[in-house]
């Protein structure tokens, strides 16, 4: 079988650490007139402690509301008013703060982040923290108690990562974590954790990189180092059994989630499992949706993903059911399918489709300034290698049916999966 | 190395500016009167091809709503020579994406793929568009899953809120249905109506073909003229869009749908806005922008930033053919619902009152200005906006002049566009929560009307309320 794209791209770098252990990741492409600042700080909901979930996100949003010579909300502002966008997010793994503005404004984005990075403390207040504990639980209730199925792929990662490992609870917390977060946590998460040491910080995008990294020296140089950052262990724990609960949600269509763990992002493994979940039911023609949505008519929907996480990753299936199909009927031929693919490796033209369709999906994700800082960030945190950029579409061409059948028949077992399936609520 | 002195109290000056200017593209009529709109952008070996018909939900048939859709959705479900799983393997194996849909002014197929997969999805793309055959079973199958997927619709609030405040502000007009359809109109689709449908829209002379990507724009005419330029398809006469004119709401109409144990409240407030082709359009974009399009403008910052309602608070003019939505949304935490809409409330009279401040409007034009090339990035990016300059027939150097346009703006042209489309004393509120909690909140703002979730039976409640 021969793999009919280009495997490799030119996304060239250079990569500098500062004196203080920044790490610096340069990229450059003057196709557009626009510059991308990104930084990746390696903290996430895995660094929290029980009784204080949802910390790091929220504290996200506490490194918007100022810094020593940046007014509340001004960071926006300053962004937005030159026809820049910004924002951040928080994972399991890290959290990232990222501005894309016109080429001509790369110092902009360089004094804002660099001036939360080493003057943050002095702006801390707590109306800024009331407001933004405000605003997360609502943004909690958005996203996670008003929608259907919210609560779904909470209650599956408890179960895939049992109490005790950092996966276990949800990154943006629950409710009564974040109401009570205090100054003080702010404070120590900050000298914790928002270090220069614990940072990598990219541009990609229109600039001399000579000059790119001299500006970079000036602005971040001289942040202080912090001390090494806490490790975290977050093992492999064998479930030896399968763990199952239904969810009454408010909601008229079951739904049906099944989750196995795969490898760590960045193992060669990893990408087995990845493609396994395109064979099994990346579109219209794959096994999956064809028996249970365009054949039997039984589901609505069908999607298979995996996620990745730094440790040990999540393989999700879900499907929702049509009105009044029993979800069992579908979790038999989720399950059915996920045995197949144990059994024997899949046909090579089913491998072909799901890896062109990585390949499409990746690409497509290049397009973007802000993904490529991201992605080069992203390698540069994790596996210390900003060329893994380049090399990531062909990290799926080396990838035989042969991979895809171990990973199944090796982590997908009966014993340890989780199914979660939710139930229309009962009307009392 | 030595670090030269820098002052952090201040933000730094900008560099020099570097010009932008939107890429070029070709525009040209096959034989067949198919209109091809191509660009090149390369970087990525990437590929986009559309076709966009005059085949929207706007000319949905009376009674037929979701028509146009369903329509749409099928050509790809089998042709004279494949069936419908053979189209989505060809396509797939390819790592192709291949979707044909509907929204209210146009019907489309499009076809998103490697670029040196490009020929092969081109001549996929010219099979389902000129020969498909909706085979009875899966014009049922489609059918019956449209139908299933009100139900999901149903029980998500931010949908519930959209098609309430839809039925409410367009009632009497086409828009005032979902495009895709209700439980009683889908039964009535049947394949008759469809190849009636399609016939009737479907035209090559008529349509445009948006192609971007890594690839030569010239070489793709000449592959076009040969898929396209000879065969004919469908010949319907143009068909003319139909007047869509919304009468105005006698007052503020408050409507409640009751989702009881609801842990928040979808918050929807609008009226009717302006076609796309209206001479204010590009004004209302900056007034927008102001009031409720980014991060920092007013709506959010008095909602979220000062009072921690909600996570987020944004408002938009919807562009369309005909007078598209202007609405304001948010999901707010129930207790604080009443407040909220009548801060919305307070922020639409405020810029119909005065005159925007100076400072504000020079970082609205320059963010809109300046955020143009971030908006260009992608193959899918620069189709829309070929897309928008077909379809809403805007001159073909509309993007060119579009940053002076912006900058021509003044504080009294927003004023006077503010005053004129904005009408928050004629406007619908709707919000979706626990009707119990949210009811006396509202009391006093204006008519109200409570109901259920659509699909099950309204109760009336309350009548006119004297506001």
């Amino acid at each position: 079988m021969t793999p009919n794209a280009t495997s490799e791209l030119d996304f060239p770098f250079q990569r500098h650490t500062l004196d203080n252990g920044l790490k610096v990741v340069l990229h450059r492409n003057p196709a557009l007139p626009l510059v991308a600042v990104n930084l990746w700080y390696h903290v996430g909901s895995k660094n929290e402690r029980p009784g204080r979930t949802g910390f790091a996100h929220l504290f996200e949003h506490m490194l918007f509301q100022g810094s020593a010579n940046v007014g509340t909300n001004e960071h926006f502002r300053y962004i937005q008013q030159v026809g820049g966008v910004a924002n951040g997010s928080t994972w399991y793994d890290r959290t990232n703060y990222y501005e894309t503005v016109p080429a001509h404004q790369l110092d902009l984005a360089l004094w804002l982040e660099s001036d939360r990075m080493g003057f943050f403390l002095p702006a801390l207040t707590p109306e800024n923290l009331e407001t933004q504990r405000d605003v997360v639980m609502n943004e909690r209730r958005q996203r996670i108690e008003n929608q259907p199925y919210g609560l779904a792929g909470e209650r599956l990662h408890e179960l895939l990562y049992p109490e005790g490992h950092p996966y276990h609870w949800p990154v943006i917390g629950y409710m009564e974590d974040i109401e009570a977060a205090t100054l003080d946590d702010v404070r120590q998460f900050f000298q914790t954790y928002y270090t220069p040491n614990n940072a990598v910080l990219t541009v990609a995008g229109d600039f001399e990189p000579s000059e790119a990294l001299s500006k970079i020296d000036t602005w971040f140089g001289e942040i202080p180092p912090g001390p090494p950052v806490p490790p975290v262990s977050a093992p492999l724990i064998p479930l030896n059994g399968e763990r199952r609960t239904v969810l009454p949600d408010n909601v008229q269509l079951s739904r049906v989630y099944i989750g196995f763990r795969a490898p760590a992002y960045g193992d060669r493994r990893w990408y087995a499992a990845d493609l396994l979940a395109g064979v099994l039911a990346g579109g219209k023609s794959s096994p999956l949706y064809r028996e249970l949505v365009y054949e039997r008519q039984i589901a609505q929907d069908v999607g298979a993903s995996v996620s990745p996480y730094e440790a040990v990753a999540t393989f999700l299936l879900v499907s929702t059911a049509r009105p009044g199909v029993d979800p069992a009927e579908i979790e038999e031929v989720l399950l059915r399918h996920v045995a197949k693919a144990a059994a024997g490796p899949p046909a090579p033209e089913e491998l072909e489709r799901a890896r062109n369709r990585m390949l499409t999906d990746y690409y497509s994700s290049l397009q973007k300034l802000d993904n490529v800082a991201d992605l080069f960030s992203q390698f540069t945190t994790y596996f210390d290698d900003p060329g893994g950029v380049a090399r990531e579409a062909g990290r799926y061409l080396e990838i035989t049916p042969r991979d895809l059948t171990d990973y199944a028949a090796g982590w997908c077992g009966e014993t340890e999966r989780v199914v979660v399936t939710v139930v229309p609520r009962e009307e009392s | 190395m030595s670090r030269p002195p820098i002052d952090r109290r201040v933000p730094p000056p900008p560099g020099e500016i570097r010009h932008f200017g939107f890429p070029p593209f070709v525009r040209t009529r096959l034989t067949s009167g198919l209109e091809v709109l191509a660009a090149r952008l390369s970087g990525i070996p990437l590929a986009s091809l559309e076709v966009v018909a005059p085949a929207g939900g706007q000319f949905d048939p009376e009674g037929k709503t979701g028509l146009a859709a369903l329509t749409a959705s099928l050509l790809d479900e089998g042709t004279g020579r494949r069936s419908a799983m053979e189209i989505a393997t060809a396509a797939e194996r390819m790592g192709g994406y291949l979707s044909s849909g509907a929204d209210w002014d146009v019907g489309y197929v499009a076809v998103g793929l490697l670029a040196n997969h490009r020929e092969a999805g081109f001549g996929l793309l010219q099979e389902v568009l000129l020969d498909p055959t909706f085979p009875e079973e899966e014009v049922e199958r489609i059918r019956s899953q449209r139908l299933a997927e009100i139900v999901r619709r149903n029980q998500d609030p931010s949908s519930l809120a959209d098609d309430r405040l839809y039925e409410v502000i367009y009632q009497g007009t086409v828009y005032a249905h979902p495009l895709a359809g209700t439980e009683t109109s889908i039964p009535q689709l049947d394949r008759a109506s469809v190849l009636a449908f399609y016939r009737g829209h479907f035209g090559l002379a008529g349509s445009q073909l948006i192609a971007v990507g890594d690839f030569d724009p010239e070489e793709l005419v000449r592959d076009a003229e040969r898929l396209f330029g000879g065969v004919r398809g469908p010949e319907p006469a143009l068909p003319a869009a139909p007047e869509i004119r919304p009468a105005p709401l006698p007052g503020i109409a408050v409507h409640l749908v009751d989702r009881s144990g609801a842990a928040q409240t979808e918050l929807r407030l609008g009226h009717a806005g302006v076609p796309r082709g209206h001479p204010d359009y590009v004004p209302l974009v900056v007034l927008n922008t102001v009031l409720g399009g980014k991060f920092t403008s007013r709506i959010n910052l008095n909602l979220r930033e000062r009072h921690g309602y909600t996570y987020g608070a944004s408002s938009r003019f919807t562009a369309r053919l005909g007078p598209g939505p202007f609405s304001v949304s948010a999901a707010v935490e129930t207790e604080s619902a009443g407040a909220a809409a009548r801060e919305v409330l307070a922020e639409l009279r405020r810029i119909r009152e005065a005159l925007v401040e100076p400072e504000e409007l020079e970082e609205t034009l320059s963010y809109i200005v300046g955020v143009f090339p971030y908006t260009l990035q992608t193959v899918g990016d620069l189709a829309k906006r070929l897309e928008t300059i077909a379809v809403y027939g805007l001159p073909d150097d509309y993007y060119n002049r579009y940053q002076e346009r912006i900058l021509a703006v003044t504080r009294e042209k927003l004023l006077e566009v503010a005053q004129r489309h904005l009408d928050p004393d004629r406007i619908a509120v709707v919000a979706v929560g626990p009707a119990a909690e949210l009811e006396p909140q509202f009391a006093g703002l204006g008519t109200m009307e409570v109901g259920a979730p659509e699909g099950e039976p309204e109760v009336a409640q309350a009548g006119p309320i004297a506001g």
